[in-house]
């Protein structure tokens, strides 16, 4: 039986290539003699870097006081509330009585980055950070631990603005 | 009680029928309606001081305490009325003026009646522009740290002292927003053996536990319903546990023995279900490439093959824990009884430490949890030094979980030692056969308290190794020697145990349940009524 193949009787506009690749080497041609700066979408990296929104969610960093402690208290929220699983916390006491992270370490390979645990900090302590160049030989060289952690200088993410906080 | 008038009222529309003269706030708790309290306490005299329980009665003239009104009939109760909450509002926020809010830090965030009520009921934020009052942390010896800004002077633990403990050392100090709880200037929480129940009785983080100061979060911790081992009154707890550890130990009430509280004995030693040096792989005695022998681990087939083998033809002396639960120690039974041989058991005994404010209990002077288990179950108590005495140079010696502390006997020669328990004792490192079992933390079972009450505890925690539930492996190991063919659950044991002896009779973990039943026999451990009376 032979297989019945409707052809459709379309006007010739519509099924020539020409006029559409005419049309798309025009769009070429425009760029490349506009050479106004909006136009640009390709920069140099790494000479030229992006410029990053306030908003950012990179890698962390945990924030220190003037004596050059880490701010955290060891609570345990950020562990609590990380979607991911990827705060490892233990508490400990140090000679005065308060409460201090013995460890704390962050795998950033699990981390998926969704700033809960800035969002959580009662203390604003762990912050995400406005950075992205994080290129590591080893895996275990993404797991930042509290020194890394507390040596990172990059500027940290203003999850909401401190004006407004609630957005209204 | 048919004498008792029942009195019929409505709490936020819903019919309740309670006995005359039960407070407002219990009736509501019997519909499923918690009034919140900080004062109040079921094991504790009412003192009415906090004013969180208010509640709205019609036709009384203002709000009521809910605690220390007694209900009256066809009264009719609103607790979440808008006078009623405004007025618990204001206490909140009256309360949470001089409390920091140190919560991050706070070992109690997580299970604080502070932190709840506010966040059910009280404002988001403070009117209070004024600083905070400041006092420094206080040591009350024992386990006991009073963090004095967070108290909100319930006064639980005062009268907790006073009441229950008869042993009045606490008390409010000063006056006006200066009070603060004080301690005798010359007293220490340290020495009285029940104090620790004031950090559970704590409704927020002023009493806390220093053992348990920063390990954990109260969120982060898994509970499991449990018995003190520790001596045979049997407090009802709850094992706490994080990553698969044990962290801490609390009452978990129970009228018919512990009421709300657990001793400091208790609620401290808990340390030992996580030691490190257990056995846990089964072990079999081998020949060496030297020509000795040493014990060489093997799987559970061979190692139950062996120990029924070593068991054939010989009398067993049973050395048995009397930690060890009734299930295990009822199978152990059967192998003394299949092999003509004996069960002894010791125990190691201390000061008995009564609760004086509550009728029968006390921290025993027998520190194991199961010695009425053992005694009803045919094995024979001694003396710690006599417990080998008339060991047969023929005989099996059957190591049931006993390491004999403190003791290192030598076995007489020809003696062949089978080790079931959770070490293997240095005195008994010449054993045929090793077969691991679990420790209660790990396993699920039975204790039978002094009162003839058997009560169940569950698994906390996975096992130690390759290490089986004690049930499990004797079962096991009867089976392997042509008794029965084992059993699958702790259940099963029990049932099994329950068919065979007269005491048991009756009973299965249905019917126990998480409060436990007494056995049969059980008005022959009743308390005599003038220890009762003192006590």
């Amino acid at each position: 039986m032979a297989i019945n193949v409707k052809v459709l009787d379309r006007p010739v506009e519509q099924v020539s290539y020409v006029r559409a690749t005419l049309k798309g080497m025009a769009q070429t041609f425009k760029h490349l003699v506009n050479r106004e700066k909006r136009h640009q979408v390709t920069i140099q990296y790494p000479e030229q870097k992006w410029d990053l929104s306030p908003r950012w969610r990179g890698t962390h960093r945990m924030l220190t006081t003037e004596t050059g402690k880490a701010k955290c208290v060891a609570c345990g929220l950020c562990p609590t509330v990380c979607p991911a699983n990827c705060i490892k916390l233990v508490p400990g006491e140090d000679e005065q009585g308060n409460r201090y992270p013995l460890v704390f370490e962050i795998d950033e390979f699990r981390c998926i980055f969704c700033g809960y645990c800035q969002e959580v900090c009662p203390e604003e302590a762990i912050h995400v950070g406005r950075h992205y160049e994080n290129a590591e030989y080893s895996r275990d060289g993404m797991v930042y631990d509290l020194e890394r952690l507390m040596a990172q200088t990059h500027p940290v993410s203003d999850l909401w603005d401190p004006a407004d906080p609630k957005g209204e | 009680m048919a004498d008792v008038k029942q009195v019929t009222l409505t709490i936020e529309g819903r019919p309740v029928v309670v006995p005359e003269g039960t407070s407002i706030l219990e009736a509501a708790k019997t519909a499923g309606i918690l009034i919140p309290h900080y004062c109040y306490h079921p094991g504790l005299p009412v003192a009415g001081v906090c004013r969180m329980c208010l509640v709205e009665v019609e036709k009384f003239p203002k709000l009521a305490p809910a605690c220390a009104t007694a209900v009256g009939e066809g009264q009719v109760v609103h607790v979440h009325s808008p006078k009623a909450l405004e007025a618990r509002k204001g206490v909140l926020e009256f309360l949470l003026i001089n409390h920091p809010l140190d919560c991050p830090i706070c070992d109690q965030a997580g299970e604080c009646e502070l932190q709840d009520y506010t966040f059910q009921e009280g404002r988001a934020d403070s009117r209070y522009l004024e600083p905070k009052r400041f006092n420094p942390v206080e040591d009350f010896g024992g386990d006991v740290l009073y963090v004095t800004n967070r108290c909100i002077l319930c006064t639980r633990c005062v009268r907790f002292m006073d009441k229950v403990a008869q042993e009045p050392v606490l008390n409010v100090s000063e006056r006006g927003d200066r009070a603060t709880i004080g301690i005798h200037p010359e007293a220490d929480l340290g020495g009285h053996a029940w104090s620790g129940n004031v950090i559970d009785l704590c409704p927020v983080g002023a009493l806390v536990s220093k053992d348990f100061l920063n390990k954990a979060r109260a969120w982060e911790l898994d509970r499991t319903a449990s018995v003190c081992p520790n001596c045979t009154q049997g407090c009802n707890s709850i094992l706490e546990t994080r990553d698969d550890t044990v962290v801490r130990m609390r009452p978990r009430a129970n009228e018919a023995v512990n009421q709300y509280f657990l001793c400091d004995q208790g609620r401290l030693d808990y340390r030992w279900l996580e030691r490190r040096d257990r056995a846990e792989l089964p072990y079999v005695r081998a020949q060496t490439a030297r020509g000795g022998t040493e014990l060489a681990a093997t799987d559970w087939d061979v190692a139950l093959r062996e120990a029924a083998a070593l068991l054939n033809g010989r009398r067993a002396r049973v050395l048995a824990s009397p930690m060890l639960s009734n299930e295990a120690l009822g199978l152990l039974a059967r192998v003394v009884a299949r092999t003509g041989g004996t069960g002894v058991f010791t125990v190691r005994t201390g000061d008995e430490a009564p609760l004086v404010g509550v009728p029968d209990l006390a921290l025993r002077a027998d520190r194991a949890a199961n010695v009425i288990g053992a005694e009803l179950l045919g094995f024979e108590r001694r003396e710690i030094g006599a417990v080998l005495d008339g060991l047969g140079a023929d005989d099996v010696l059957v190591v049931a979980d006993e390491e004999l502390a403190g003791l290192a006997p030598t076995l007489p020669a020809g003696v062949r030692v089978l080790v079931v328990g959770t070490t293997v004792p240095t005195w008994a490192a010449g054993a045929d056969v090793v077969l691991p079992i679990t420790n209660m933390a790990e396993e699920e079972g039975t204790f039978t308290n002094l009162r003839g009450r058997v009560q169940r505890f569950l698994q906390a925690k996975a096992a130690h190794g390759l290490a089986r539930p004690s049930w499990y492996v004797l079962g096991d190991l009867l089976a392997a020697m042509g008794d029965g063919e084992g059993y699958f659950t702790a259940a099963d044991a029990f049932a099994a145990l329950a068919a065979a002896q007269p005491s048991f009779a009756g009973l299965s973990y249905d019917a126990l349940g998480l409060r436990g039943l007494p056995v049969a026999d059980a008005e022959r451990f009743a308390a005599e009524p003038a220890l009762a009376g003192a006590a």
